[in-house]
């Protein structure tokens, strides 16, 4: 493959694309999105760039995009109209849900309106019991009249999900013939084919969620796919996944559920990469912009992920207790625990005379008092201003102008003067406090799961990720901060670094001792089969496919799993003893505890994760960013009663890449994000460009 | 208020511990054997000082918040001057310290320097601790000593090891110990993770500076709970309903009576006036007591008012002794939540006097419990229990929630599936019910069904339900929900079943529940014809009722309100009444 390749990352304000060539020579560039077009915002993005950079369109090689066309199309209710057919019974699986609130003592709580109305919702006779064994035959013209009374009610898309179905499909498959007689060509997803494993409520909503996006996610690509034709740039195109693989354009419209959290996803995917190549083994990503602040665990080079999450549900509040926020999904992502905080995070004091921050967020509009856009409340990116941690004239290399003094007057009047401080303790305090809020979205992902996180080095990234890591990491006790280059673009960076992946599985619930071998490696060849044919159709040989198995397992009785790599090869009596000790030291590993070798541990889901493989590394090591003005000078900055007020020098990334870099305190200021090393830290440049920071 | 402490590093403190709280809550969830853990959430995780003032709470059962000082303080009155290093407590006796059997109390001291300075508690409903009925939890014992194995306070682990008198004694009491030790161990590891976390806080700001902390903590959610409390009017409200009856004793309504007193920054609920004790096993601790009152008064407060015992400084429970509110040997108590949930429509029924515009009418009067137990062929033991929950009363503002937990016990539904293929049962509906919940300008929430069939040759079956003779009751003109219903066999004999029945039941028997409805909130003629329209759509609301319940008319046909047929069969309908007050309470159709 020769040429450019390109990432296209589009976020709520911002597209960022960057152009990446066999030498390691990179251009990027951040536009703001077109809300009316995201597709042609791309193209007309890329023609800009190409312009600027005297690229030709016949030049690039393959476009890897991340987008946010099927998260929106659920936080807009702005699906298509689908009608759900659903075994008799059982017709409001999708509007009970699991019958949990998110908050507690909460009499205004509102549930997400079920995106099938219930008069969208058919029901069928028909029985298949937990064995698979059909108990109650279904009658063709029971499946033709749920169909044609929702076809008479003008839907535009039907969704099929049965009673243990995931058992056998039979009565599924069934009613997706008949629809295809009476409607063909209608958009219809039945719930083996997009999730086949055991929790009809968990099922039931996630083929609706996916036959909810996927005309919107469908007719988007096609208008993607043809403006680049159109513009001579017939190059593959492949959408990143929530699980953090690329898939092809077309397989995307076909489980546009595997793609609504994109967006996330490639920062994680960019950081895994760089963590490897610079012999980072376990690394906890940091991704923190405007409102909202991310972390992800990368253990042994891989990062984890996680099979249930809801999307719309607002932001958690880093517990994962309470669930019944939003629109649950059982597909694999990467799991990303999510704080509100974030540089428009609001600062203020409660009744109770105690400060907090977030999670209100002056969003983009208005935005942090100093942006002059008609912010009044102050916010974490003032309080930075104040501290002198940012540039207190302007921001993004002169587009985005600051006042300074507003931000000191906005946090000494609801802040300083309130508790009694100086506007720089109150500002320091409310930078502890965001902190402490955002330490508990690395906590779920660490110690809840039994990982120290001073084992691990913290890879920040977003507009505010390198402003804070080394706060962050110092209050975790972790040694080592690592800053990419281009932090505040980087997840169109990721994009570069992700290979295409496809993730299968199916419910085989067995207990180890007494399953048989046999049947439970058919289920891993079928998988395994699935996955071949997918990667042939994506035009790999058997030469560059991979495959990882994987199962999720628990102790008998138990009700939640634990994920762990099963055996290749055949399944025998040995594989699965091996399989009940792998499970028996991790869940030892993250509970802290393991019982009793006699206890039986039971086999739920088997999991395929299907690879294609690159000839050679997406990304070269040695990347050459052009154009990256960076700030100098040096201004005063706060760093604490302890410390006070410390010249700080502002420097160039480039400073610091010579003679065994640099002790803090020093800024390195660059067009898309300000990275703070403290006293006492020291900063390097590595050879492939990323900031190190020790502590 | 102004805090004594940093404000900084108390917010910091403060964070630290209730995530601690947080985190040991999602250990239990991950790691536990039990449905009713996980998905009923039926458990609890704190952290209290050193004398057992409880000042994080994780976001957990509200039915628990309350009852854990008055456990630890059982623990203090054996084990206050002896406690060392690696001990750890547990309790289950309602009569010293517990809320009933199933509820085992768990408790780690923590120590620094060797001087006690806080507890780890972790509080979980075990699927099992004997007794007569598998589940541990018949409604229709009489007195405790058939409802499983008594704890008193005692060691759990000695200085670290096991007291193997007690594991002994659990072992050869309960049905499946397997069940019972796994989640004991996910009790253990809880209070393992908060230990260490305090001993980080603790390390970090140092001993006399935490102890400060804490007690600002306790401080800070007395002062905001005050400040709230304040801005609602003084004065006294009463309120009064009726449990069905107690499952032994059947058609003999029990009463629950509340009066609401609130002066100042204060507020006081006292349930005298409640009936006395009963003999089915349904009577409360004053811990559960507490807990409710609490939760009545918290849902009207705002939302960031720290979980601790601060509150319990500005609200007063109490209930004499003796009564079903405040229960005494040898009353039997398993199925107490059903009071609970109970005592909670009581005293929102008071509230509501208070505050009109905050408080909802009555929902479906809490969960419904089945336990199915017996023996497989083989001999082996199989336990299945359910609880469901999910009808809200309507509310001034809005419609009440249908297919959502209590505000007394945030708990999930039981998947249908999983719940097949690991129990000898097959649940063949669980859906939603036509013109059954209450009309009323905001209509009460729909209630939902579910039909379980018996697959092993002969099973125990337990149901606890409530509200067939007491329907739940509408406010300010709103029409009171559909009772609920116990039905066996619904398709043959349909042979309708008290609320609360203990039975052996063989394969192919079909045992359906049905929810009571939420009562409706507001006078129906009041209800946008649009809303109501809706309703018929979704067939949540028959044409016929759309127009009995609520003067609209609809034309089915073109699937449209009748404006016109409206407008008149409602001035008829305002005719009809005469000029009569809109009243504050229906219980019962007219």
């Amino acid at each position: 493959m020769s040429g450019y390749r390109i990432g296209a990352d589009i976020g709520g304000t911002f597209t960022d694309i960057v152009l990446l060539d066999e030498d390691g020579n990179v251009i990027s560039k951040k536009i703001s999105s077109s809300v009316e077009n995201y597709a042609l915002a791309i193209v007309e993005g890329l023609e800009s760039v190409f312009a600027g950079h005297g690229v030709a369109p016949g030049e690039v090689a393959e476009i890897m995009h991340g987008t946010t066309v099927a998260s929106n199309a659920i936080l807009e209710r702005a699906g298509a109209r689908v009608g759900l057919v659903t075994s008799k019974g059982f017709r409001d699986v999708l509007e009970l849900r699991n019958l949990r609130m998110p908050r507690l003592y909460d009499l205004t709580w509102e549930k997400p309106p079920p995106l099938v109305e219930r008069y969208l919702r058919m029901v069928v006779d028909e029985r298949v019991n937990a064995a698979g064994e059909v108990v109650r035959p279904l009658a063709r013209d029971d499946a033709r009249r749920a169909v044609r009374r929702l076809l008479d009610e003008g839907v535009e898309a039907i969704a099929i999900c049965l009673v243990n179905s995931y058992a056998n499909p039979v009565h599924e498959r069934l009613i997706a013939e008949v629809a295809e007689e009476l409607a063909p060509g209608l958009p219809c997803c039945t719930s083996f084919d997009v999730l086949p494993e055991i929790k009809e409520y968990e099922r039931t909503s996630t083929t609706v969620v996916n036959t909810y996006v996927l005309p919107i996610v469908e007719r988007y690509l096609r208008t993607l796919r043809e403006a680049l034709d159109s513009r001579g740039m017939a190059v593959p195109l492949l959408i990143m996944q929530s699980n953090g693989g690329l898939t092809p354009a077309a397989e995307a419209a076909v489980k546009p559920v595997n793609i609504v959290e994109s967006g996330p996803a490639a920062g994680v995917v960019g950081a895994r990469a760089i963590a490897r190549q610079s012999g980072l083994e376990n690394v906890i990503s940091f991704d923190m912009g405007g409102t909202t602040a991310k972390a992800s665990l990368i253990e042994r080079g891989e990062y984890t992920r996680t099979r249930e999450y809801s999307v719309g549900g607002g932001i958690m509040a880093g517990s994962r207790l309470l669930t019944g926020a939003g629109y649950l999904l059982n597909v694999p992502a990467i799991d990303l625990a999510e704080v509100g905080a974030g540089g428009g995070s609001i600062i203020r004091i409660d009744s109770g005379g105690s400060m907090q921050v977030g999670p209100r967020s002056a969003g983009a509009r208005p935005g942090p008092v100093c942006y002059g856009l008609g912010g009044e409340a102050p916010t974490v990116t003032d309080a930075n201003v104040v501290l002198g941690y940012l540039n207190p004239s302007f921001l993004c290399g002169g587009e985005l102008r600051i006042d300074a003094a507003a931000s000191a007057r906005a946090i000494e009047a609801a802040v300083a003067e309130p508790l009694g401080f100086a506007p720089e303790h109150a500002a320091w305090g409310a930078r502890q406090v965001a902190i402490a809020n955002m330490i508990r979205a690395i906590r779920a992902v660490s110690s809840e799961r039994g990982r120290d996180p001073r084992e691990y080095a913290l890879f920040a990234f977003g507009g505010n990720g390198a402003l804070f890591a080394a706060g962050m990491a110092a209050e975790l006790g972790m040694k080592t901060v690592v800053v990419p280059p281009a932090a505040g673009l980087f997840s169109a960076f990721g994009l570069l670094y992700a290979e295409i992946e496809h993730h299968y599985s199916r419910t085989v619930r067995r207990v180890l001792r007494d399953a048989d071998p046999a049947a439970i490696d058919a289920v891993y060849r079928a998988l395994e089969a699935q996955a071949v044919s997918q990667l042939a159709a994506d035009g790999f040989d058997a030469a560059h496919r991979g495959h990882e198995r994987t199962a999720m397992l628990h102790y008998q009785r138990q009700i939640y799993e634990l994920e762990v790599p099963a055996p290749a090869g055949r399944i025998d009596r040995a594989a699965l003893d091996t399989l009940a000790e792998s499970f028996g030291r991790e869940h030892e590993r993250t509970y802290g505890h393991r019982a009793g070798a006699g206890e039986p541990v039971e086999l739920v889901t088997a999991q395929v994760l299907g690879r294609g493989l690159s000839e050679r590394p997406r990304v070269p090591e040695r990347l050459s960013l052009a154009g990256r003005e960076t700030g100098t000078g040096a201004r005063r900055a706060y760093y604490g009663p302890a410390l006070g007020w410390v010249d700080t020098p502002v420097v160039p990334r480039e400073t610091l890449a010579r003679g065994g870099g640099g002790e803090g305190p020093c800024i390195v200021e660059e067009y898309d994000s300000t990275c703070l090393v403290p006293p006492g830290v020291r900063a390097r440049v590595d050879a492939r460009g990323n900031l190190v920071l020790s502590l | 208020m102004s805090l004594h402490a940093d404000p900084i590093d108390f917010e910091l403190f403060k964070n630290a511990l209730f995530a601690a709280a947080d985190e040991m809550a999602v250990t239990v969830c991950r790691t536990t054997y039990s449905g009713v853990l996980r998905d009923n959430m039926d458990f609890s995780t704190s952290i209290t000082d050193a004398r057992g003032e409880v000042i994080a709470q994780g976001l957990t059962l509200p039915m628990h918040l309350g009852s854990v000082r008055t456990a630890l303080a059982a623990v203090l009155a054996h084990y206050d001057d002896d406690m060392r290093e690696g001990d750890v407590y547990a309790l289950n006796d309602p009569f010293e310290g517990g809320m009933h059997l199933p509820d085992v109390f768990m408790f780690k001291p923590v120590f620094v320097n060797g001087e006690r300075v806080a507890f780890a508690c972790c509080t979980a409903h075990q699927a099992d601790v004997g007794g007569r009925v598998p589940g541990s939890n018949a409604a229709d014992s009489t007195e405790i000593y058939q409802e499983g194995l008594r704890i008193p306070p005692m060691k759990l682990l000695d200085g670290g090891a096991r007291n193997e008198t007690l594991w002994r004694l659990i072992e050869r009491n309960v049905r499946i110990p397997v069940q019972v030790f796994g989640d004991l161990r996910a009790q253990l590891a809880a209070c393992e993770i908060a230990e260490r976390e305090i001993r980080v806080q603790i390390a970090r700001y140092g001993l006399e500076p935490a102890r400060a902390m804490m007690r600002e903590m306790l401080d800070y959610t007395e002062h905001m709970t005050k400040a709230a409390l304040s801005k609602l009017p003084d004065g006294e409200y009463d309120f009064e309903d009726w449990i069905d009856d107690d499952g032994v004793d059947f058609g003999k309504p029990i009463r629950l009576f509340v009066t609401v007193r609130k002066s100042g920054d204060r507020i006081a609920f006292d349930w005298a006036g409640s009936a006395p004790q009963v003999k089915g096993a349904i009577n409360a601790t004053l811990s559960v007591t507490q807990a409710t009152s609490f939760t009545a008064i918290r849902s009207i407060l705002p939302p960031d008012i720290p979980n601790n015992d601060g509150t319990f400084r500005a609200v007063e429970v109490t209930a004499p002794r003796g009564s079903i509110a405040n229960m005494e040997l040898p009353g039997a108590c398993a199925a107490r939540g059903l009071t609970g949930f109970r005592m909670l429509d009581c005293a929102f029924g008071a509230l509501a006097k208070m505050a009109p515009d905050k408080v909802c009418a009555a929902s479906d009067g809490g969960n419904v419990g089945i336990s199915v137990g017996g023996y497989h062929a083989d001999r082996s033991p199989f336990i299945y229990v359910d609880f469901t929950c999910g009808t809200w009363g309507g509310r001034p503002f809005a419609d009440g929630l249908e297919g959502n937990s209590n505000l007394l016990a945030n708990m999930a539904a039981q998947s249908v599936e999983v719940s097949e293929i690991e129990n000898p049962v097959e649940i063949l509906a669980n859906e939603l019910v036509a013109d059954a919940c209450g009309a009323g300008r905001f209509r009460g929430g729909a209630p939902f069904y579910r039909d379980y069939r018996m697959s092993e040759e002969e099973a125990i079956v337990q149901v606890r339900s409530d509200r067939q003779t007491h329907r739940p009751y509408g406010l300010f003109g709103g029409r009171p929900g559909a009772p609920g219903a116990v039905v066996l066999n619904p398709r043959e004999e349909a042979r309708p079943l008290t609320s609360k029945v203990t039975m052996t039941c063989r394969r192919g028997d079909v045992v359906r529940w049905v929810l009571p409805g939420g009562g409706g909130w507001g006078d129906p003629l009041e209800r946008e014809p649009e809303r109501v329209l809706r309703d018929v759509r979704n067939e949540l609301v028959s044409p016929a009722a759309a127009e009995r319940d609520y003067g609209v008319v609809i034309d089915t046909e073109r699937r449209a309100v009748d404006e016109a047929a409206t407008v008149r069969l409602r001035a008829r309908r305002r005719a009809a009444r005469g000029g009569g007050t809109i009243p504050f309470v229906t219980r019962d159709d007219a």
